[in-house]
């Protein structure tokens, strides 16, 4: 099978594109300028990885990211890469045909495939909400995890169970780990995750042979280590307390911070701030909209999108102070009758 | 537990039980003694009890001020007090972040104060807070009238403050999120420990100095 280098050559590109991209990813991936050597070598002879990319509870975004990488690969290279053996939305195949490419991968491939799982798992009433070919999405995730070299989580829904985890989460979803117990299991979040982290994350485990090194959380540390706001071109306005008022005064116009506005940057996790959007041109907060932390647990739920980070979360308000009040005067005036009765006997 | 989910329990149920119990518990100190009453007193006022109410608040804390008794005899307890209150209760109730807490509870249009005043207060109040400790363990009489309760509520505001700082300057990464969150749950228990603490005198104090005022006005003495 032809190696990424082969890929470029039979594309046109010359030896520097190739080294040049080996560069960016090795820059991206964190790895010491020493290890460039290893990298160079490693995706010019080894063969390109096999990939299965299940679909669950998902709209098919995270795919739709995937396949706009820009930065890192040139689109065109990136599909001929990835030996995608099966995924619903890209592939020709439909029907028999395609569950039988599967079959047929995960026997040939055994130990060496990377899964990719985008959309969240539903267990609930036996996974009768989300199905393929008669067999449960739970059935299907175990049988092509059991021999999988890595699994990934790509996107919100795959990492926390996402939208449809939201309230009232009718089809019972939870993620991908959750139903892989002790399997370990790599997330990428994002609504959707960003394409560049996507395919890094790849091509760094055919690099090295294992998976990058993960948070508590099972993030890779090198894209979610530090928060959006650490790394936003707007934080010395946040560290000058030059905050938009609104989102369309002169304030916002001069690229103040959007605190104010509900920007959730401060407790993000992602490389949003740093790889940004569509070949680095751009992200949220530099289009002057607030971060909603769409790669965080429950983002949905939190609901305070255009609340500032420091209310209240769900409202206090008049009315709870008044029913404090209200609580501490019954009190007081028992308090009050219990004395007096113990005075008169 | 994770760090996000940490927040939004102190951000959350956390800070909106620790605001019940806060007017819960203020109120509750409040109305026992009122509901107690006072003996009843039939004589007239002989001046304008409600007058010197007002009067003995708004003056109260300027009676002490002379050069003498701030220079020469308590000038920790004078200037770090004066300091340590005009900080915090600035930081409290006028820093962007918690001047919208409060818009969002009280629905007040509250102002906000810049980051460079706010950075100021906060070095005064946590060196204030300072002084003033170490000056409350090495005054003998001070020390006399010192319990455990004063050095927790030190403790547990010099955190606040400290954590604040921090949160306010961090730029080290990913523990951003559990300072920050440290920030909140150490709030939280000041504000559910006040009521049941000296540092109710947050609120009595008024009342308590008012109530002053009204017997002397009462009484038609001077004060």
């Amino acid at each position: 099978m032809e190696s990424l280098y082969h890929i470029y050559r039979r594309r046109g590109y010359t030896r520097r594109d190739f080294l040049k991209s080996v560069l960016l990813l090795s820059a991206v991936l964190g790895f010491p300028p020493t290890s460039f050597g290893q990298a160079v070598k490693a995706l010019e002879l080894k063969p390109k990885p096999v990939v299965i990319w299940l679909e669950f509870q998902d709209c098919a975004g995270c795919t739709e990211s995937f396949i706009r990488s820009t930065s890192i690969l040139p689109s065109d290279v990136l599909l001929d890469y990835i030996s995608l053996e099966y995924h619903e939305t890209l592939m020709s195949p439909s029907g028999f045909y395609a569950e039988e490419a599967k079959r047929e991968a995960i026997e040939k491939y055994k130990g060496k495939y990377i899964l990719i799982v985008e959309g969240s798992v539903s267990p609930r009433n036996k996974g009768v909400y989300c199905t393929v070919s008669g067999k449960s999405n739970v059935e299907l995730l175990k049988e092509a995890a059991q021999n999988a070299g890595l699994v990934i989580a790509v996107g919100s829904c795959a990492s926390w169970g996402g939208i449809p985890h939201a309230e009232p989460n009718p089809t019972g979803a939870v993620p991908v780990s959750q139903i892989l117990g002790d399997r370990q299991v790599v997330n990428i979040p994002g609504c959707p995750p960003i394409s560049d982290v996507m395919v890094a994350v790849i091509a760094g485990f055919v690099i090295t042979g294992k998976p990058p090194e993960l948070d508590s959380m099972g993030r890779p540390k090198t894209f979610y280590g530090q928060t959006i706001h650490d790394r936003c071109y707007r934080r010395p306005f946040y560290n000058a307390g030059k905050l938009a008022g609104s989102f369309d005064d002169e304030s916002a116009r001069k690229g103040y911070c959007l605190y104010k506005l509900g920007c959730k940057g401060p407790i993000t996790r992602n490389a949003c701030a740093t790889i940004r959007w569509n070949g680095g041109l751009s992200f949220p907060i530099q289009s002057g909209h607030p971060c909603f932390g769409c790669s965080e647990p429950n983002f949905w739920d939190r609901g305070f999108i255009y609340s500032p980070l420091s209310v209240v979360e769900g409202g206090f308000g008049w009315k709870g102070i008044l029913a404090g009040v209200a609580t501490g005067v019954a009190l007081g005036a028992a308090s009050a009758a219990i004395n007096k009765k113990f005075r008169e006997k | 537990m994770g760090d996000t989910t940490f927040y939004d329990l102190v951000r959350g149920p956390l800070l909106r039980f620790a605001l019940f119990i806060f007017f819960a518990g203020i109120s509750y100190r409040f109305f026992r003694v009122v509901f107690l009453g006072l003996p009843p007193d039939y004589a007239k006022p002989k001046g304008n009890p409600y007058y010197m109410a007002v009067k003995k608040i708004v003056i109260k804390p300027t009676m002490g001020w002379t050069f003498n008794e701030i220079f020469s005899r308590r000038a920790v307890n004078f200037i770090g007090g004066f300091l340590f209150h005009l900080g915090f209760l600035g930081l409290t109730f006028f820093v962007p972040a918690h001047a919208l807490l409060w818009r969002e509870i009280t629905g007040l249009p509250i102002p906000t104060i810049p980051n460079l005043l706010g950075d100021i207060l906060a070095y005064a109040a946590l060196g204030s807070l300072l002084a003033l400790t170490i000056h409350r363990m090495l005054n003998p009489v001070l020390k006399l009238l010192t319990g455990k309760d004063e050095y927790f509520a030190n403790f547990l505001i010099g955190a606040i403050l400290f954590t604040g700082l921090l949160a306010t300057k961090w730029a080290g990464g990913g523990f951003y999120v559990w300072i920050l969150s440290t920030h909140m749950l150490l709030a939280d228990l000041l504000i559910i420990y006040i009521p049941f603490s000296r540092l109710s005198h947050f609120v009595y104090y008024f009342l308590s100095v008012g109530f002053m005022g009204w017997n002397a006005g009462k009484r038609g003495v001077s004060f």
